[in-house]
């Protein structure tokens, strides 16, 4: 395998940090930001943000039967509440974007479910998520570097 | 007979969302975030590569303002045109533009495979380390204007050349 660099320049870094720090603490649920962060990481195959992320959704007490069934969450009926269910739909429109827009129906599930400046904040997480998997994932850079 | 230069065009559709209004924070550290990823890497490549991402992201507003950008900046109509193929219009770009829009390709789609050795690899020799990992940066902060802008819906059509720069 080629090696790849592992330079990311410092106040790239620190504004990549902000962007995640600012969505987050704006949509004022953490464990929900890490399943929309786990589901994001797994469509965009991050092995370190994944690695880094689960670790992170167990210490707050997020339920090992709903990371099991995150990745087919549409099939999981009863695992996931329907705010949890709409957050992890507009995680999946909005992550591939290549494939077609934001449906309307995605968008309007969502905004059922989360005032406009929780929303504003759950599209800054999941274009924050998609920051770091596509910094990660070009750099190729391993999991397990992440202290538990 | 009505020809189609006679029909009216379809209405122009609103934002779904004010996401800047409603998360500052967010905006703020998204600006700085451009800022520092611009920095050492050729503002014409840097262009390129935004119109690239922009249209495989479909991100309509993001369109509008850099083909504008770009040539408010002097790049050539072309170049622009071509650049939805340019696989098969090497011809119009220098290997380092080539090696570039490949990797901005790849780092876009990566829901559908890695980012391949070889196209890695070709970046790699086109551009010393730091400044790859610049572009990397840069491909990813495309991105995220993309996503912001394809989710809110933000309107095409209004941005006036060098607004946000």
């Amino acid at each position: 395998m080629t090696v790849r660099t592992r330079l990311l320049d410092r106040e790239v870094g620190r504004a990549l940090s902000s962007v995640s720090a600012a969505a987050k603490r704006g949509l004022g649920d953490p464990a929900l930001a890490e399943l929309v962060v786990i589901r994001a990481s797994q469509l965009n195959h991050c092995a370190f943000c994944l690695d880094m992320h689960l670790a992170a959704a167990r210490e707050l007490g997020v339920s090992e039967g709903q990371l099991d069934m995150v990745a087919a969450w549409e099939e999981a009926e009863g695992v996931f509440d329907e705010r949890e269910r709409a957050a992890l739909a507009l995680t999946e429109a909005v992550t591939v974007l290549t494939e077609g827009f934001v449906p309307d129906q995605v968008y309007a599930r969502a905004a059922a479910h989360f005032d406009e400046g929780q929303l504003a904040h759950l599209i800054g997480l999941i274009t924050a998520i998609n920051n770091w998997n596509r910094v990660m994932v070009s750099r190729r850079i391993e999991p397990g570097g992440y202290p538990s | 007979m009505t020809t189609a230069h006679e029909a009216p065009y379809a209405p122009e559709h609103s934002p779904r969302l004010d996401w800047a209004k409603h998360a500052p924070e967010v905006y703020k550290a998204m600006v700085r975030l451009d800022a520092a990823a611009r920095r050492g890497l050729d503002p014409t490549l840097l262009e390129l590569v935004k119109i690239r991402a922009s249209q495989l992201n479909h991100c309509a507003f993001c369109l509008d303002m850099h083909t504008k950008d770009a040539l408010a900046a002097g790049e050539s109509v072309e170049r622009i045109i071509q650049l939805g193929a340019w696989e098969e219009s090497r011809h119009f770009y220098t290997e380092k533009e080539l090696a570039a829009i490949e990797l901005t390709e790849a780092v876009t789609v990566i829901t559908d495979s890695f980012v391949p050795d070889e196209v890695y690899e070709r970046a790699a020799e086109q551009f010393e380390e730091a400044e790859l990992a610049q572009l990397i940066a840069a491909i990813t902060v495309i991105n995220a204007w993309n996503r912001f802008g394809v989710s809110t819906r933000m309107v095409p059509g209004h941005y006036k050349a060098g607004q946000h720069k």
